[in-house]
């Protein structure tokens, strides 16, 4: 099985792998005859970012549940692993999916640059390139040199580059090499319009492709050719106005013209990127709070980020041959943007393309109808219905377990959360009615009901669960709810809904 | 076949349930008292048994065949209608011989020889019941009640 390693770096970069992991969980999948196995590395000096610890917790139960289900029961059916299990070095590294970026927490960029250690002129040199004010996690004005780093580089990309560069020296950089193969692939996220993210692409990019040059590393021939892929997100979102804070709305557009401005030499200009996605909105919204990091920094989900995975996946359907890489240069650079078909403030299904639509429609709503089901309905079910008696049994113990109790139900409640917050964001997507009745779960479905046939409702669902159970073998009793949950509301969504796979 | 069911609804003993009158009744013992030649009873009551228990199983797990009518106490609902059903049956046969004088004069028979009867037929539809639904079959053939016993779910 080949392998996708993903960089998210920066809040966005974890946003988006969150995104990502839920559009995996319902069961969206590259129309690739390859199947991939995710390697998900998150570059995040911020360590008590809430989305990235988000999203880290969500990793892991994923990971979880797609061990104990299989990777052929629908839902959470492409591997997502650590990249210490990849290694079987000394130095494995801790089951995490969080590079460790060493001498950041706690220290001033002053400090981390042994800025007292340098002589004169470089002292001057290191003055000039990181001149400027910003603030510290007390809130306090402080010289751009005495930025405490632990909650991120606040939005200054020149300091970021300095201390991301470490990546190319770290275990897992030298794990991510030794493990690579030609086969596999390699995918960066990042923001272009804050200060980790537009730092870190280029960065992560050129250690990458200048592998050839680094002795630390093994595999450096397949590195410097690998097939790469990023998503360099664009402003998306409006924040509050706030004098005190580094961060303004104001200056969003000028840092991507800025970055964009450096990333036409060193990232397209030298045709450096095999396929290289731009996403952005302009549409002006429900602010989000001023928040430069020491707040927890937790950002509601939003559709944009979401368009952003299926870049993933898209990148992950071009064939080889579109992604041919010779002495560390794409032979045929590929750029696109991403659209939908109506300029919506809350994007339905329908104001999606029809691509796009036919991708995700019905595996989400099956992931909703799936969760619907177990938080409304599973409890008067297990230990009655046909389908939770037949063997292995869904039963009181099971719902007690770790597995359902504490995995799935968290995965799920995540999964609710992200449908929520990106319906309550603006611009909005809100596909769902999660509150709703079954028949009017999904807005501008209408369910195809006659004379002959019965409405869609619980027992109903009962009913072809246990249809579908009848005469099956199952591994497990949480590969069984699963896979079963999976064809059931396939069929249910495709055949009641009209839901296209 | 008229033995098969004269034992089994005899299995309890003709008494305290019916007299022996209303056993040669039902065996077919005819209207002049000389032969059993008349209608065989216990066998046409004997079938008709075991098709309304049949039928109203096949009813209950394979034609409404419901998760909303695949409990125990559903089980107990579907049985409790076999039991009346098989009860009338067996009763009303020879009430209704017993009201018109339609037998053998020299029989002694009365109302509580067919309520007997029908206690009779109904104990063991009830057992046909339960011995149709214990087994896996052809219970698993059946989609929502293909785990529905009189113990579960």
């Amino acid at each position: 099985m080949s392998r996708l390693y993903i960089f998210a770096i920066g809040g966005t970069g974890s946003r988006v792998l969150k995104s990502l992991t839920m559009l995996l969980a319902s069961g969206v999948k590259p129309n690739s005859d390859n199947n991939f196995e995710i390697v998900p590395i998150i570059i995040d000096p911020h360590k008590s970012n809430e989305d990235l610890k988000r999203t880290e917790r969500l990793l892991g139960n994923y990971q979880t549940i797609s061990n104990e289900a299989g990777l052929d029961s629908g839902f959470f059916s492409t591997k997502i692993t650590t990249l210490d299990r990849l290694s079987t070095s000394q130095n494995r590294l801790s089951g995490s999916f969080t590079f460790n970026l060493l001498d950041v927490g706690g220290k001033k960029f002053s400090e981390y640059i042994e800025f007292n250690q340098l002589d004169e002129p470089n002292k001057a040199l290191a003055d000039i390139l990181f001149s400027g004010k910003s603030i510290n996690k007390r809130h306090e004005e402080v010289n751009l040199l005495d930025v405490e780093m632990d909650i991120g580089f606040v939005g200054n990309p020149n300091i970021g580059s300095i201390v991301l560069n470490q990546v190319k020296d770290s275990q897992e950089f030298k794990d991510f090499a030794s493990n690579f193969n030609e086969d596999d692939r390699v995918f960066i996220i990042s923001s272009i319009f804050g200060g980790t993210g537009a730092a870190g692409f280029p960065t992560i990019l050129k250690n990458i492709r200048d592998a050839m040059n680094n002795l630390n590393i093994d595999g450096k021939g397949f590195l410097q050719d690998a097939k790469i892929g990023a998503i360099t997100v664009l402003p998306y979102f409006n924040i509050e106005k706030d004098n005190d804070s580094p961060i303004q709305k104001s200056d969003f557009i000028a840092k991507t013209k800025a970055a964009l401005y450096y990333y036409k030499d060193n990232v397209t200009g030298n045709n450096s990127i095999n396929s290289l996605y731009y996403i952005a909105d302009n549409y002006s919204g429900k602010p989000y709070k001023n928040d430069p990091g020491d707040g927890g920094q937790k950002n509601d989900a939003h559709f944009v980020e979401m368009a952003s995975a299926l870049a993933i996946i898209d990148f992950l359907e071009t064939p080889d041959r579109d992604l041919e890489t010779s002495g560390g240069k794409a032979q045929k650079p590929i750029y696109k943007e991403f659209g939908i078909r109506k300029d919506a403030s809350d994007i339905k299904f329908s104001d999606l393309e029809d691509y796009t639509e036919r991708k995700i429609a019905l595996r989400l709503s099956q992931l909703v109808l799936f969760r619907k089901y177990l938080v409304e309905h599973l409890s008067s079910a297990i230990e009655k219905e046909a389908w939770s008696n037949d063997s292995p049994e869904i039963n009181k113990k099971f719902v007690d377990d770790t597995f359902y109790r504490t995995n799935l139900t968290e995965f799920l409640s995540s999964f609710s959360d992200w449908i929520n917050e990106m319906a309550e964001n603006k611009r909005g997507f809100s596909p769902f009615n999660l509150e709703s009745s079954i028949e009017a779960l999904i807005e501008g479905r209408t369910i195809k009901s006659s004379w002959f046939t019965s409405k869609v409702d619980f027992p109903a669902i009962n009913n072809k669960l246990s249809k579908q159970g009848k005469g099956k073998t199952y591994s497990s009793a949480s590969q069984k709810l699963i896979q079963l949950f999976f064809n059931t509301t396939e069929e249910i969504l495709t055949s009641k809904f009209g839901l296209k796979n | 076949m008229e033995e098969f069911f004269a034992s089994l609804y005899e299995w309890f003993g003709l008494n305290p349930l019916y007299s022996t009158d209303m056993g040669d009744q039902l065996r077919g013992w005819d209207i002049t008292c000389t032969d059993y030649i008349g209608t065989p009873w216990y066998v046409i009551i004997g079938w008709s048994m075991i098709g309304i228990t049949i039928i109203s199983y096949a009813l209950q797990y394979h034609i409404i065949n419901s998760p909303q009518f695949n409990k125990k106490h559903h089980w107990w609902i579907m049985a409790l209608v076999i039991v009346l059903l098989n009860f009338l049956v067996a009763f009303l046969i020879p009430f209704n011989s017993i009201q018109s004088g339609d037998f053998c004069n020299l029989l002694y028979l009365s109302v509580s020889d067919s309520i007997g009867f029908g206690a009779s037929n109904a104990v063991w539809s009830f057992i046909l019941f339960i011995l149709l639904t214990s087994f896996k079959y052809p219970r698993y053939l059946g989609i929502n009640c293909r785990h529905t016993t009189f113990w579960k779910p």
